[in-house]
């Protein structure tokens, strides 16, 4: 489980997040949603530590991240999967050498079993006969699910993704949402993904943070999102047709 | 701007700090650092070559062109040609093409990793991005380099000599005279210890200039500019304190 108490980060001046204190569930797809510039990605950044709030805590678990040592951090590190919006797969290396890269550095598997696991990954997010391409070779559905397979590659506790749908077709984000979501039940993962795709929050979303302009103004579930008072939320949902529809149905 | 000079030459220790914390494995390490020896050091051969090739011919000829007062020995310029080669051209000057070469090379490669966030996935795994990425490359151009150094006065000496024998300018056997004449061995440890000092300063600073871009592929590639610069004007300001301290 993650905890965030009141989180505040700037930049140049620029409040971005204000006040942010939510927690993300183990063995739950955990959203972050709301508009572009809204926040989401410096949320997400604070929470794997890629950026240090200015004011507030982060826990994972009962352990204040601004309070641990590079070791213990590293130690973290390799406790959480990420799947960055591009990827982010290492361009120097195969499908199979970027799954078992993590592998390389923190197992003292031999080799043959590293290859195992990293082929039972690749296997479990439908990536087949595709060991020996290049990032540059893949699409970007085969690339988004390399990406994933690298991240689970460690069973990790923590899986974060940052836009895992965005540049892919619409039946491969459905594909790309149902293989998070069986993964985060499988693993019980603590699974935080940030997003802007309907279709994904309302698939997937077993609790939503809404962001508006840095601030958290709503948190609720797939179900109760659409029956919101939030205005703003509103508008947010309202932008898309098959969520417009379901509200002004229900009303 | 002198705050952000300080800035800079600040993060730039810090950075060297990162680079040469212990690696996770050394395994890993070893495996990168050959690879990164083909990349910068092998792949540079025969630019270095070349250029030494016709350096010392041309060395040959403009020496021989300057020293026409029959007092003085043409044996002189096989001795001019050596020094020029060993005190400046083999290592001051191949630093510099290197400073393009490999330079730019290290601050493009890094810098699209980051661009590209594949420095922030190599983070996230706890993995030290700047100990992988970096370590191998400075530690593989720096003990290395000598090496280029060597071959080039090699053959800057060869390619003298081939002028040598194509025009009859003076005689090989003058020539050839010229090259023994008051060897100095310790010039030969100054200009490899120059070279992996020069090769030192530019691949960490070529890395430095990488790991910190920004800006889409125009920050990968005003980095990489920046390091060819930096490392040029540096090379040319470490040359004059070596020097001092070396020679005199």
């Amino acid at each position: 489980m993650i905890r965030v108490e009141h989180i505040y980060k700037g930049f140049d001046g620029v409040t971005v997040l204000k006040d942010i204190t939510t927690d993300y569930e183990a063995g739950k797809c955990n959203m972050i949603i709301g508009r572009s510039g809204s926040g989401k990605t410096v949320l997400l950044k604070n929470l794997i530590g890629l950026l240090e709030p200015d004011r507030g805590e982060i826990f994972y678990g009962d352990q204040k991240l601004s309070a641990m040592t590079y070791d213990e951090k590293k130690a973290l590190r390799q406790k959480i999967g990420i799947l960055f919006q591009g990827s982010a797969l290492f361009d120097f290396a195969t499908v199979i050498e970027n799954v078992m890269f993590p592998m390389d550095f923190f197992t003292d598997w031999t080799r043959a079993q590293k290859i195992e696991r990293a082929r039972f990954c690749l296997n479990r997010v439908n990536v087949i006969n595709s060991d020996s391409k290049y990032p540059n070779e893949l699409s970007g559905g085969m690339q988004k699910r390399v990406g994933i397979a690298r991240a689970i590659a460690l069973n990790p506790s923590y899986l974060f993704c940052d836009e895992p749908n965005s540049g892919l077709d619409p039946y491969t984000s459905i594909l790309i949402d149902q293989l998070i979501s069986e993964l985060t039940r499988e693993y019980g993962m603590t699974t935080v993904v940030n997003t802007h795709d309907m279709n994904s929050i309302l698939e997937i979303g077993d609790k939503i943070n809404f962001i508006h302009q840095g601030t958290l103004l709503w948190q609720g579930d797939k179900t109760s999102i659409l029956s919101t008072d939030c205005h703003e939320l509103r508008d947010f949902l309202c932008a898309n047709t098959l969520a417009r529809n379901i509200i002004e149905g229900k009303r | 701007m002198i705050k952000d000079f300080f800035e800079s030459v600040g993060r730039y220790f810090l950075f060297l700090k990162q680079v040469f914390r212990k690696p996770e494995k050394w395994g890993i390490f070893w495996k990168q650092a050959v690879l990164e020896t083909d990349k910068l050091i092998l792949s540079s051969i025969i630019i270095t070559g070349v250029i030494s090739v016709f350096i010392g011919g041309v060395l040959v000829i403009q020496t021989a062109s300057n020293l026409e007062n029959p007092i003085i020995d043409k044996m002189y310029v096989g001795y001019m040609v050596r020094e020029s080669l060993v005190l400046e051209f083999c290592s001051t000057m191949i630093a510099l093409i290197l400073a393009g070469k490999m330079g730019s090379n290290i601050a493009s490669e890094i810098g699209s990793m980051r661009i590209t966030e594949q420095i922030d996935a190599m983070e996230m795994m706890g993995v030290n991005p700047a100990g992988f990425l970096v370590l191998p490359k400075v530690v593989s151009a720096t003990v290395l380099s000598p090496v280029l150094m060597l071959m080039s006065f090699a053959l800057g000496l060869v390619g003298g000599y081939a002028v040598v024998s194509a025009t009859g300018i003076i005689t090989t056997a003058q020539y050839l005279t010229g090259l023994k004449f008051c060897y100095n061995g310790f010039y030969v440890f100054y200009s490899c210890f120059k070279m992996s000092l020069f090769c030192f300063l530019i691949s960490s600073i070529s890395a430095f200039n990488g790991y910190y871009a920004k800006g889409g592929s125009l920050g990968v590639g005003y980095s990489s500019t920046r390091s060819i610069i930096v490392s040029s004007i540096l090379i040319l300001m470490f040359d004059l304190i070596v020097t001092q301290l070396m020679l005199y």
